[in-house]
């Protein structure tokens, strides 16, 4: 046996037990999403029947979409978006005036994200109390102003790296060829870091669609959002597995989508500033 | 009309340091000016304090006769190219050239015709639609030049804007950079660590150490009568010879400098008077490359014997790295203690010249454009310059 033959059947084997390794967690991770998937088209009758598939049917769909957990979805849309969209005019400009000016200091930015280090269960109250006073309470409008405020410190903190990861240069340029320093920021920084700003708007939305606390305790049964539905189909006639697995595909479903998004815009906003 | 004027600037920075040390400096209208200097020497940042994107922390800065200290940059009417060419990414090339127009909210068919006229100028007229992702390095340059141009600006700031093209590209645009200079008679601003762009390009050098001016000139003159080692060293490759050595008295009137490798110049008669005040005292003695020759073509070459390390054979010349034989003095105490690698110098001799490593050839040194230098403060022993002097 040469030493290349050695070299190659420890190669294979290496390759070989990484592979298995990779399979076996794999499988671990994807096994219970694909049971609620199964359990989705499953009726709620068979639901834990040990059977692959013991049968077909669409209708755990069906009758929560004709439910409350049509308007539930709609909400949980206009809530993170409507959130994003009010949040982030705000992140890029204060990002930006971390990233180029001497805004605050090294004490201003810390501060910014130590905000998040607070829990929101010692949030959640307060703004309880305020909202009901201000009579945000049990409206869309409250649960976007909040979400905007609970994720506009994480999207700052991550414009900000964006922002300065662009060359300054490009800034300079602008400035001698007659633009202000805000005409700067609109016309060439802004353009240059629209992917940064997807995927900022991206993982905020994704924020959003999953925050349960104050979701539950600000909204009332028209304005409740996915999360709060889905907690609602434990009922005391017991959890209706095969309708949560139906509302849990469902509430998967836009950021499967999102982070196919936010993959290809992370990429591209990280090589962007390589290109001379 | 555009002089530039630098009245004492600094640049003083929180830490104390001084990015740049009142400098003081007129540009003329018109003059294609070079700073030149090792990275950190604080060219670069002079030139933006000219552009007014660092502010100036004492002196004054004036374009065309008025103060500019505190005008932003967009009301300086000066362009800058930088280094990294700035385009931006997500425009074309036509639209990275109208930007400053736009700005500046010139009509729209003004625009066109100012693209075109420069794109014709700079050979772009086939890449107007492209977006700077999809073009060369050396278009990225001469887009980032078209976008300078068609703003017509009083002068030009150019920020190493060679140094990322290769050999062949820098070459051809230092030409371009001199004939557009020609066409446009606007000042232009060039700031470079590369020698031979400050030797070819420009009407003036501006040689800047430590964030100082060194010396201003026109080339040949700097090169010539370089203020001090530094300048000497630096405006050349290969650099100029320094070689500690003591100045004495020769036979007769003359002088004559003693190198610490043992061996004996005669200092030509011209130099005598600057130099006699010297006679005992330590010296350091600058022969540039150029002036070792391989036979002695004139009377007044001196012999000099040199034992041969290496010669690189570089085409059209060959470079000799060499020691200086000789019974040496011992009285080397220029270099820090320890340190007793022998000096090596380097000649520039003909693309002919072979010996083998480790012989020992003669060389003739033309010694009048010689230099001494004052070991302590480093600067230059004044002697009459032999510009314009016919030899």
């Amino acid at each position: 046996m040469t030493s290349m033959d050695r070299n190659e059947r420890s190669a294979f084997r290496r390759r070989f037990g990484l592979h298995f390794g990779l399979i076996v967690v794999s499988a671990i991770v994807l096994l219970p999403p694909l049971w609620v998937l199964r359990t989705s088209f499953v009726p709620e009758h068979l639901s834990y029947s040990n059977e692959l598939m013991p049968a077909f049917t669409t209708d755990n769909y069906s009758a929560l979409l004709s439910s409350r957990f049509g308007q539930s979805y709609l909400n949980s849309l206009i809530v993170a978006l409507g959130s994003v969209l009010l949040a982030l005019p705000f992140a890029a400009t204060t990002g930006y005036a971390f990233a180029r000016f001497r805004t605050g200091g090294r004490w201003a930015r810390f501060a910014v994200l130590a905000t998040q280090m607070l829990p929101p269960v010692a949030l959640v109250l307060p703004t309880f109390t305020l909202f009901r006073s201000l009579e945000l309470s049990n409206s869309l409008t409250g649960l976007i102003i909040v979400y905007a405020a609970l994720n506009l410190p994480f999207l700052t903190w991550i414009l900000m790296g964006f922002f300065e990861g662009i060359p300054v240069d490009l800034e300079w340029a602008a400035m001698t060829d007659g633009a202000t320093a805000w005409g700067a920021f609109w016309r060439i920084v802004l353009p240059v870091s629209l992917p940064g700003i997807a995927a900022a708007g991206v993982l905020g939305f994704i924020l959003a669609w999953n925050e349960f606390l104050f979701a539950l305790v600000l909204s009332g049964p028209a304005t409740a959002t996915i999360p709060v539905a889905l907690a609602a189909l434990q009922t005391s006639n017991g959890v209706q597995i095969a309708k949560v697995s139906a509302g849990v595909v469902l509430a998967i479903l836009p950021l499967v989508v999102a982070s196919r998004f936010i993959q290809r815009f992370i990429v591209q906003g990280l090589t962007f500033g390589s290109v001379k | 009309m555009a002089s530039i004027e630098l009245d004492r600037v600094s640049k003083l920075y929180g830490n104390g340091n001084y990015g740049v040390h009142e400098v003081d400096l007129t540009i003329p209208d018109g003059e294609f000016v070079i700073f030149l200097g090792p990275s950190g020497c604080g060219k670069s940042t002079t030139l933006r304090m000219i552009a007014g994107l660092e502010s100036i922390s004492s002196g004054d800065l004036r374009i065309g006769g008025k103060s500019v200290a505190n005008v932003a940059p967009r009301d300086r009417n000066v362009a800058v190219v930088f280094q990294s060419y700035a385009l931006y990414p997500h425009m074309s090339v036509r639209q990275n050239m109208a930007f400053g127009l736009k700005m500046r909210g010139t009509d729209a068919a003004v625009i066109d015709a100012k693209i075109a006229d420069a794109a014709n100028l700079l050979g772009l007229q086939n890449l107007l639609g492209r977006k700077p992702a999809a073009l060369s390095g050396g278009q990225r340059q001469r887009v980032a030049l078209g976008r300078a141009i068609v703003r017509e600006p009083a002068a030009f700031l150019l920020d190493e804007p060679l140094s990322n093209l290769d050999a062949q590209l820098r070459a051809e645009m230092r030409l371009e950079l001199v004939k557009l200079h020609r066409r446009l008679g606007r000042t232009i601003v060039h700031v470079t660590h590369d020698q031979v762009e400050a030797m070819t390009m420009g009407d003036r050098i501006c040689i800047m150490r430590d964030g100082r001016l060194v010396q201003a000139g026109r080339p040949l003159e700097v090169y010539a009568d370089p203020v001090n080692t530094f300048v000497a060293r630096f405006l050349a490759t290969p650099p100029m010879n320094l070689i500690p050595a003591t100045l004495q008295a020769a036979p007769g009137e003359g002088l004559s400098v003693l190198t610490d490798s043992g061996a004996v110049l005669a200092v030509p008669a011209r130099h005598r008077s600057a130099y006699g005040g010297r006679v005992g005292r330590r010296v350091i003695l600058g022969v540039r490359a150029e002036d070792f020759h391989e036979s002695p073509d004139k009377p007044d070459w001196q012999k000099v014997a040199v034992r041969v390390v290496a010669v690189e054979a570089l085409g059209a010349e060959n470079v000799l790295i060499g020691q200086i034989a000789g019974q040496p003095t011992g009285k080397d105490d220029t270099r820090p203690a320890g340190d007793d690698k022998p000096l090596e110098i380097a000649a520039r001799l003909s693309r002919y010249f072979t010996a083998p490593v480790g012989s020992i050839v003669d060389l003739y040194i033309d010694p009048l454009p010689m230099h001494l230098f004052d070991p302590e403060t480093e600067l230059v022993i004044a002697r009459p310059s032999l510009m314009g002097a016919v030899q």
